[in-house]
Parts: structure tokens; C-alpha cells; sequence
């Protein structure tokens, strides 16, 4: 059966109202537009606007279908209070054409339950916003309906049914009666609104309080520009990590355009930093990836993955002291990853496996290094094929090592080899009902007359009923 | 205008000039006066470039020309890092230790063209803690080699470029002039086992130098070895026009 989902405010003096059956509203109001729901939509625009609000706090936590909460503790300064900020965001959300009601209060249910359910809201020319001051949580709750309490409709229907309509009377219940005959869920959300619970929220980004911000009395939109406030910001934000001594891994840079969306860029580094000067060399080639459409006008740059960087004196040859050498070739490594891509620089360390292509993996560049080595009793190829390709060769014996072999077409005479040197993998990686012995392969290190020299190696050991495979692994 | 001494005064100071900004790199000697001396006496200039090439096969495979520059640049990893950029990343880091060059100080990074990976090790040879670094490209023109040639001198950083095309590629463009220091082909050489060993000898390569500053050139047989220098010459060869090796494509 088609219902409503959501109705304007048009619709609602119509008596038409969520949950009202399509056949039905469309008799109460013939003329009635409907659109078809498109929650996938609706979730991708709540997550644009939550990016967007990120510019008045960076504490977003998204309130699906149509909702968002945002922690502005310690931010409202900015805007000269908690009533400058709300105006200036619902004033911002009305010009984008979004009506928006919002609430400020001391705990997410009081807020919640106000933004929706309070006094007024639906009526044009009402504010659309409401402050509730710390204390009268209470007083703000009483008379609203039962639902203002984020409790499932189920549990609002049943009181509904008992003549419990508006908080106050529920407030006015022995807490344990209620909760014994109607679950716990409703009073446990009346303390959590009356700050008497305490409540998480899940934010969209982690809290990272190593955030600066930079908004500018007019738009901006000229690359020079952007690189300069790119430099600023990164100035003020690595003063902070400086005086907390910490550096950080990951860095992103937030421009808010007037159209309201967020254009950001990120960088990684390889070591904990705070070099603005360094930085900011980071962002300048990403920021001619920003198309500044029609002017930015806000700035965020946010540092996560920190990690404690003691204060150096700066020196001017880095390279001399032995343990420096790392910290010496960290900004070459960011700037090779951030232009070619994570994954595409990195430093081979061994790991204890036979199988010559697992006996080598890749880390980090900088990542500590490991004590072990390979074993270099057992000579390997300089070059690896990632896939062996297929050989034909000719040997005396199925077991003798090769004496004649084709490799892309052309044939190389064995003068000299050495082997075989049999290699399995680790018994634990085999299927559990392999047949024996099938996985293991047999290296020849060959040299052919004119002295190059090749890794093949014979698939298994020979077995009559079977053809015997040769491959060519690497070459030396 | 110009009168044929106030060009010579000119290009007196330009020379004085340019020699001022290049400072002495030192160089790293081979320990066999034979190759040292065609390299101007001292050994392989550091501070510069140097190209290195297969024939071939090995123009695809840059095999015996990569185990050349690792042998040579294993001897500066001690002074900082080295970066090796490729196309197609084939290096297998156990070989390289096995020929003594400590793959812990080794940074690889793989790149999508040519023009990137000369990028890279521009960028890498002008940065600070790098000894050496290496690029795996079919051919260095002219301004890339000048390039090259002023971000080694930013550091003194040595760098690499070892010629190879891609698998079944063209031959590139011939290297009509090249700003490299030194060019070398390398080949692989038969090996000589052990008197009453069985399997193969120590891994042997014929150099040619086709063009060393202040040196003369010439080719040489030489043999890995683990002491202190890791390419000991077995032999030198009379006439490196006379004794240049066929290419083993036509072994069949």
C-alpha cells in the first residue's frame, strides 16, 4: 500500500499527515502532488548538509531520515552566542530553500524532542528556532506529546491508549510502575532528556580537536588566494599542535563554498608532523582540483592520527646524524605518496615464508624496521615476475635439471645449472584435502651460453600420470 | 659588436662559473686500477648521473644492467636512502640482498610513464637523505639529462638510469647525445665454476663503458664478489668495438 512519507507545509492545514494512505489523501485533496520516496537521495543530501554544517562545528552526527545533531560546545562564540549561531544557520538553510527548525539545549533529547514537537513550529512567521536554558529541560518537555521522546510508535500508541498524551503525565508516573508495564524505553529516554542519562551521539567524523578555521568577510575564489589561506591555515593549526607537542598523520582541508557544499582535500604523511611550510607545498598542487564555483567562504583544516612530536631544533643537514635519516627522507616520501598514490611507494621487508613471491612484502616507508633478513645461503633472482610464465623445456630425465628450454620464443641452451632447490607452501596454506606433495615446486638456477641466468622451476615431482610443467620464475 | 676576446672572456667566466657551482663529489673507486684509470683515475664520479643499458634481451629485462647499478650503489646506501622508480615493479628484494645491497634502506616507488618516473628521480637525487636514486626508463633526451645533471648537484646525490622498454616494445629512440657522466652497457658473461664444483660460478658481466669524463673507455669482464669491492675485474678486453658481444637473442 503507497502512503505518505513526509508532507510540506502546504499540505498539513490539509489534514493530510505522514503515514496517510495515498488513495486515501488523494480523495481528501484531489489536486494532490505526490513525488515517488527516494530514500538513497535523501540520505546522500543529509550527508552533503551534514558536510556542509561542518563548517559551524565539526561535531556532526546525522539524525537519519531528516535530522542532524550538532555539538556546538565551545563554538558558539564565534557567531556572539548560541542565538547567532542558530540564526545564522537556519538563515543559511532557508537561502539554500530548506526549511529547517532547530533547537538549542543542554542534552540531545530536550533538543530533539523540542525541534520537532514544539509549540509553534508548524505555524508560518513562527520562529523557527528555540533556546532552551540550562535547567528548564523540564519545563520545555511537559507539554509536549509522548512521541517527543524518540520512544518506537508502538510503545507512544499504548499510552496513547491509556490517555497518556503529554509528557507532564508521564512524568508524573512512579518511573518503575512504567517501566515494568511498558517496557524501559520511554522513561530511560525522558532522563536521557532531562540530562539525568547520560547519551552518545555517533559522530560522522571522529571528534578530532585539532581543528582550525578561517572565514572570510568576502567570498574568495582566485588560486592564489586559496594558496594563501592555505599557508595561514596551516600556520595557526600546527601553532596549536606545536604548544600541545603533538604532530599529526593526516590532514584535511575543508573549503565551504557559498553554494553550501565542501570541497575537501586530504594528505597523509608518512611521520607525525607539523611543518606548516611543508604542508601547505602538500595541498598546492591539490588545490587546483577545487573549483571554487561561485566563492568560498569558510576554510577548516582538521589533523587526525596525532601522536606526540617533541620540539627539535631545526637543522640545516639533516642527513648526518644516523637515526635522522628517516625523519630526513619522511617530506620526499609525502610528496612522492601524495602525488602517486598510496600504495605506490613503499620498502620490501622479509617475511618467513618459502614461497618465493610471499617471502617478500611490502610495508610503509617508514615503518620500523624489522630485524630479520633473507636467508642468503639460497640465491634469488633480481627480478621477480609476479605470474611465472610457461616454458617448454628439454630435459634427459624428468628429474635431470633442464637442458634445453623455450622462453617467448626463443631458445636458450643450458651450459650450466644448479638444484633443485624444493620449495612448498607452508602446509597450514594448503587445502585441506590437497594430494600430497602438489603444491611443491622444484628451482633450477640455469645459465644459459651466454651467461644469462634464470630461475625455472618443474610443477611437483614427476608423477607418471601426469605431464611434467615447467615454469620460469625469475631472472638473475 | 663582439669582438673574438670578449668572447673568450665570456666564456672564461661562464666556465668559471659553472665549475664554481659543481662542487667535488669525490668518486667511488672499483678497487682494479684497470677500470678506475678509463674512468679518469679516481673511480665512478659521484654527484653526477649514469646510464646504464642492456642489449637484447636484457634491454627488456634490465637484468644484468639493474644488478650492475645495485652492486655500484650498495656502496652508498650507508650515506642515506635509495630510491629505485619503475614502471613495472619487479625488483625482488631477496635478490638484491643477495648481492649485498641492504634492501632495508631501498625505497620503491612505481610510477605510470616515462616522464613520471624521470620526475621522481629528479626530484628524489635534489632531496635531502638520499645517496643514490635509480629510474628504469627507455630513454633520457637531452633536457632530462641536463635536468638530471643539476638536481644531482643540489645534494651530491649519485643517480641511475637503467635503459629498458617495455616487454615486446620498439627499440626507443636511439641516445643521439646524452647529458649522462658515464654509459655503460652491460651484458651478462659465461661463468666459470669452481675446479670439481658442481653448478654455477660466481655471476659474472662484460662492462662496456661507452663515455667517461676525462677517461677512455673500454670493456671488461668482471665477477661479483663479496668483499669489499663487489665487481672484480677477470679480464680486460683489447678493443670493446672488437669485443662487443652478441646479442643473446641470436643464441638460437
Amino acid at each position: 500500500m503507497r502512503r505518505l512519507v513526509a508532507v510540506d507545509r502546504i499540505g498539513r492545514p490539509l489534514h493530510l499527515y505522514v503515514h496517510h494512505t495515498a488513495a486515501d489523501a488523494a480523495s481528501h485533496v484531489p489536486d494532490l502532488l505526490t513525488a515517488e520516496a527516494d530514500p538513497a537521495a535523501d540520505q546522500a543530501d543529509l550527508d552533503a548538509i551534514s558536510d556542509w554544517v561542518a563548517r559551524f562545528s565539526p561535531a556532526v552526527a546525522p539524525d537519519p531520515p531528516d535530522g542532524l545533531f550538532l555539538d556546538i560546545t565551545g563554538v558558539a562564540h564565534l557567531w556572539g552566542g548560541e542565538a547567532g549561531l542558530m540564526d545564522d544557520l537556519l538563515a543559511r538553510l532557508a537561502a539554500a530553500g530548506l526549511p529547517a527548525r532547530a533547537a538549542v539545549a543542554s542534552t540531545t533529547g530536550a533538543a530533539w524532542a523540542v525541534a520537532h514537537f514544539g509549540e509553534g513550529f508548524g505555524a508560518p512567521g513562527a520562529q523557527a528556532g528555540v533556546i532552551i536554558l540550562p535547567g528548564e529541560e523540564a519545563a520545555a518537555l511537559r507539554t509536549l506529546p509522548i512521541e517527543a521522546l524518540r520512544c518506537e510508535a508502538a510503545v507512544a500508541r499504548q499510552f496513547d491508549h491509556l490517555g497518556i498524551a503529554k509528557v507532564a503525565q508521564l512524568m508524573a508516573l512512579p518511573r518503575d510502575q512504567v517501566a515494568r508495564r511498558f517496557g524501559a524505553a520511554a522513561p530511560w529516554r525522558l532522563d536521557q532528556a532531562l540530562g539525568e542519562v547520560p547519551e552518545a551521539l555517533i559522530f560522522r567524523r571522529p571528534a578530532a580537536p585539532d581543528v582550525a578555521r578561517l572565514s572570510f568577510a568576502e567570498p574568495i575564489s582566485a588560486p592564489e588566494d586559496l594558496a594563501r589561506v592555505t599557508r595561514d591555515i596551516a600556520v595557526q593549526l600546527c601553532t596549536r599542535l606545536e604548544t600541545r607537542g603533538v604532530g599529526a598523520r593526516c590532514f584535511t582541508l575543508s573549503f565551504h563554498g557559498v553554494d553550501g557544499r565542501a570541497r575537501r582535500l586530504e594528505v597523509s604523511l608518512a611521520l607525525a608532523s607539523r611543518d606548516p611550510a611543508s604542508l601547505a607545498r602538500l595541498f598546492a598542487p591539490k588545490l587546483e582540483t577545487v573549483d571554487p564555483g561561485f566563492g568560498l567562504e569558510v576554510v577548516t583544516l582538521v589533523a587526525e592520527e596525532t601522536a606526540p612530536l617533541a620540539a627539535r631544533q631545526a637543522r640545516w643537514d639533516p642527513g648526518e646524524e644516523a637515526g635522522a635519516q628517516d625523519d630526513a627522507i619522511a617530506p620526499l616520501i609525502d610528496r612522492l605518496t601524495n602525488r602517486l598514490g598510496e600504495g605506490a611507494v613503499w620498502r620490501a621487508a622479509p617475511f618467513p615464508s618459502h614461497l618465493p613471491e610471499r617471502a617478500s612484502v611490502s610495508r610503509a616507508p617508514l615503518a620500523p624496521s624489522q630485524p630479520e633478513r633473507w636467508d642468503p645461503d639460497h640465491p634469488r633472482p633480481l627480478r621477480l615476475f609476479a605470474r611465472p610464465e610457461p616454458v617448454e623445456v628439454t630435459a634427459l630425465a624428468p628429474d635431470d635439471p633442464p637442458r634445453l628450454f623455450r622462453w617467448r620464443g626463443v631458445i636458450h641452451r643450458v651450459r650450466l645449472a644448479e638444484g633443485p632447490e624444493r620449495l612448498a607452501p607452508e602446509w597450514w596454506r594448503a587445502p585441506f584435502d590437497a594430494e600430497e606433495e602438489g603444491a611443491a615446486r622444484d628451482y633450477y638456477q640455469v645459465e644459459n651460453e651466454a651467461g644469462a641466468r634464470f630461475w625455472l622451476f618443474r610443477e611437483g615431482p614427476y608423477r607418471s600420470d601426469r605431464p611434467v610443467r615447467w615454469w620460469l620464475h625469475g631472472l638473475f | 659588436m663582439s669582438s673574438p676576446v670578449q668572447l673568450g672572456a665570456l666564456r672564461a667566466a661562464l666556465a668559471a662559473l659553472e665549475t664554481g657551482r659543481r662542487p667535488r663529489r669525490g668518486a667511488l673507486a672499483f678497487g682494479d686500477a684497470r677500470l678506475d684509470e678509463a674512468l679518469g683515475g679516481a673511480g665512478l664520479p659521484l654527484g653526477r648521473w649514469h646510464e646504464a643499458a642492456g642489449e637484447g634481451l636484457e634491454g627488456e629485462t634490465g637484468v644484468a644492467a639493474g644488478a650492475f647499478v645495485a652492486c655500484v650503489a650498495a656502496r652508498l646506501a650507508d650515506r642515506g636512502a635509495v630510491v629505485w622508480a619503475m614502471r613495472r615493479p619487479d625488483l625482488y628484494p631477496p635478490g638484491l640482498a643477495g648481492l649485498g645491497f641492504p634492501a632495508e634502506r631501498l625505497i620503491q616507488v612505481r610510477v605510470r610513464d616515462e616522464a613520471q618516473a624521470l620526475a621522481v628521480l629528479e626530484e628524489a637525487l635534489a632531496s635531502v637523505g638520499v645517496a643514490a636514486a635509480i629510474a628504469e626508463v627507455g630513454c633520457v633526451d637531452l633536457l632530462a639529462g641536463r635536468r638530471l645533471t643539476l638536481a644531482c648537484e643540489v645534494q651530491g646525490a649519485t643517480g641511475f638510469v637503467i635503459r629498458r622498454r617495455p616487454f615486446g616494445g620498439g627499440a626507443p629512440a636511439g641516445a643521439k647525445g646524452s647529458a649522462a657522466a658515464t654509459r655503460w652497457r652491460i651484458a651478462p658473461a659465461p661463468s666459470v665454476p669452481a675446479a670439481g664444483e658442481p653448478g654455477l660460478g660466481a655471476p659474472r658481466w662484460r662492462l662496456t663503458l661507452d663515455r667517461a669524463p676525462g677517461g677512455r673507455g673500454g670493456a671488461w669482464i668482471v665477477e661479483f664478489d663479496h668483499g669489499p669491492y663487489p665487481l672484480r675485474v677477470v679480464a680486460e678486453l683489447a678493443d670493446p668495438l672488437l669485443a662487443s658481444p652478441q646479442p643473446w637473442r641470436a643464441a638460437g
